[in-house]
């Protein structure tokens, strides 16, 4: 063993030290690995209790309560609420989820299942694409091309009976928490269609040659063996594109218009919790101003942690229903 | 009625239900297709008309005035990237390392969860993380400060990837380092990290194409800077920033020019780098697969 693995003649003296160092390699890694990995955590670690210190003391201006259910946000009179944010952080993403999910279900299915792989490969990765565009040019060519499209359509809508439902009201004037939906909808429409043709990809073939062999048609296949195997999988890409579109800062900041305020209209302009953090932080010279900042930066922390452990727990959940109907 | 005709009937309409989900499918996949094509016309179209070979090594000009290039932002993410690079590889691997090869029990466990999480912050979040820690700490903005945010955005991607090319080391290749008699780090030099490299260098590549178009991590850390600077402990511009700037002074044809220009480079440098890392990542799948 000892004269495989070095080219050291075991007999001279010098030939027993370096075995001797060669032994201390294994311990020296395992240490330098330990210590890299537990600076990486404790730096983690650091950064959290850092942040959230640095944000508790907005508690010496306001409480707790006042803070995350204050539905008023003016810097100026050292007024500082969270629920403006929160509100137009959940509304536009959940603007974003309504458009994205139908469509990249149906361009997941488009491509698995109908088109041939030689066409549907290609069409995958360029939806996929959509995924690496930076937000910042997400976000610019969202006030400069998409605003100018979709303002005649939010008018439109507005002004038609449609209009005096108070979600769809006027006025419309471009910016708002639903151009900043359709944005976010481009931007997660790739995340979640990726997850889901992995999930429906992963459907076993088996199952899905024996609903053919009775007789079932393609759609029924797919309604009644790829979509139940795959549910787990596509839930957790809508979550993932969830997270994504809750923490989505510089393409919003563009587009939703940027007033701290809370309008019942999807077609009003509003802002999200990661957008005012980008937009005021650095011109914030009012007293506790960037305090209240960073802890808007800490509930939007908690929000999407939460949205995270929501989906490990929901996904986890999908995965033992499934395993249980394979036992079946 | 017979049957025949209901079951005719009844196979006639789910024949007419599966068109229908194809239709529909097919409208989804267009629509999904859509965007991709408006942004990239949109980066060409605009973007070629303040684009030169001229603009990407001239130095920045006045934000309202014409001309002027990015050659700041260019230096500032070439030294913020490769700063946060230097930074993630390290830990990144010795994560991987100690999670999959020195599988030490909850503490790997504690380690794994630790940067799961940072791969789910969002990133501004970040941006305030390193702002508290390390702008805070040293009085200024600086591109180390920015260097250290992006490092966090790409430490769980290498993390992950090294990760899963470690976990996907042949059992037959472990084996045989052990029957060898080698030491752990030999076996980890001469064998694993061969092996395994050209799945680190994917998720490298994957890691900087995510950090080059990062905006918002670098807002309150690097600051940005209409000068071309060097110097590290500087704040300094970057494409994204630069891109930014210019974007937010929409008033003007000048800036709004230069952002559409400065949104193509950087839109190109990004796909390189993404088509590079799906490319490498298919292809050690492939090789992984096979062996």
């Amino acid at each position: 063993m000892t004269a495989s693995t070095a080219p050291v003649e075991p007999t001279s003296p010098g030939g027993l030290v370096r075995r001797r160092r060669l032994s201390m390699g294994d311990p020296v890694l395992a240490w330098g690995v330990r210590i890299l990995s537990w600076a990486a955590l404790a730096a983690v670690v650091v950064m959290l209790i850092d942040t959230a210190l640095n944000s508790a003391k907005i508690l010496q201006h306001e409480s707790i309560l006042d803070f995350l259910f204050g539905t008023v946000w003016a810097p100026a009179s050292t007024i500082y609420g969270a629920v403006p944010f929160i509100y137009g952080t959940v509304v536009s993403s959940v603007i974003a989820l309504i458009f994205a999910v139908p469509l990249a279900l149906g361009a997941s299915l488009l491509v698995n299942e109908y088109l041939p792989a030689r066409i549907g490969g290609p069409v995958a990765y360029a939806i996929e694409l959509l995924a690496a565009i930076p937000s910042v040019v997400y976000g610019f060519w969202g006030i400069l091309v998409l605003v100018p499209v979709l303002r005649p359509i939010q008018l439109a809508i507005s002004e038609s009976p449609l209009g005096t439902i108070p979600i769809f009201g006027g006025p419309a004037p471009g910016p708002s928490y639903f151009a900043a939906g359709i944005v976010l909808a481009v931007m997660i429409l790739p995340i979640i269609t990726s997850v889901a043709r992995d999930a429906i990809r992963a459907t076993p073939r088996l199952q899905r040659e024996g609903a053919l062999a009775l007789g079932a048609t393609h759609w029924e296949t797919i309604r009644h063996v790829v979509l139940p195997f795959a549910r787990g999988g596509i839930f957790a890409g809508i979550i993932l594109g969830l997270s994504r579109a809750i923490g989505e800062t510089i393409a919003v900041l563009f587009v939703i218009g940027n007033q701290p305020q809370i309008h019942a209209s999807i077609f009003s302009p509003g802002y999200s919790l990661p957008a005012v953090i980008a937009g005021e932080f650095k011109e914030a010279n009012q007293p506790f101003h960037p305090e209240a900042l960073i802890a808007l930066g800490v509930v939007l922390f908690v929000l999407s942690f939460a949205v995270n452990v929501a989906a490990r727990y929901v996904v986890s959940g999908f995965e033992a229903r499934a395993g249980g109907a394979d036992v079946r | 009625m017979s049957a025949e005709t209901l079951l005719r009937r009844t196979s006639a309409g789910r024949g007419r239900t599966d068109r229908i989900v194809f239709a529909l499918c097919l409208i989804a996949g267009a629509i999904a297709l859509v965007p991709l094509a408006a942004v990239l016309y949109y980066l060409l179209a605009e973007g070629l008309k303040a684009w030169s070979p001229s603009f990407l090594i001239s130095k920045p000009g006045g934000i309202t005035t014409k001309g002027g290039g990015i050659v700041n932002a260019i230096i500032g993410t070439l030294e913020m990237t490769g700063l946060g690079l230097v930074i993630a590889v390290p830990f990144g691997v010795a994560v991987a390392l100690y999670v999959v090869e020195y599988r030490a029990g909850r503490m790997a466990i504690i380690v794994r969860t630790a940067v799961d999480l940072v791969a789910g912050i969002p990133s501004i979040v970040i941006g305030l993380f390193v702002y508290s820690l390390v702008v805070l700490t040293m009085g200024h903005f600086s591109g180390l400060a920015g260097a250290i945010a992006l490092s966090l955005v790409m430490l769980p991607i290498i993390a992950r990837t090294s990760e899963e090319m470690f976990k996907i080391i042949p059992r037959r290749l472990r084996e045989g380092t052990m029957a060898l008699g080698m030491p752990r780090w030999r076996a980890l030099f001469a064998i694993y990290l061969p092996t395994v490299a050209a799945g680190i260098m994917t998720g490298i590549v994957l890691a900087v194409s995510r950090a080059v178009g990062e905006t918002a991590p670098l807002l309150f850390t690097a600051l940005g800077s209409n000068f071309v600077v060097t110097d590290i402990t500087q704040p300094m511009s970057a494409l994204p920033l630069y891109m930014f700037q210019n974007a937010q002074n929409i008033g003007f044809p000048a800036a709004r020019e230069r952002a559409w220009a400065a949104g193509l480079t950087l839109v190109a440098i990004v796909l390189i780098f993404n088509v590079l890392g799906r490319w490498l990542a298919s292809r050690t799948q492939i090789r992984l697969l096979q062996r």
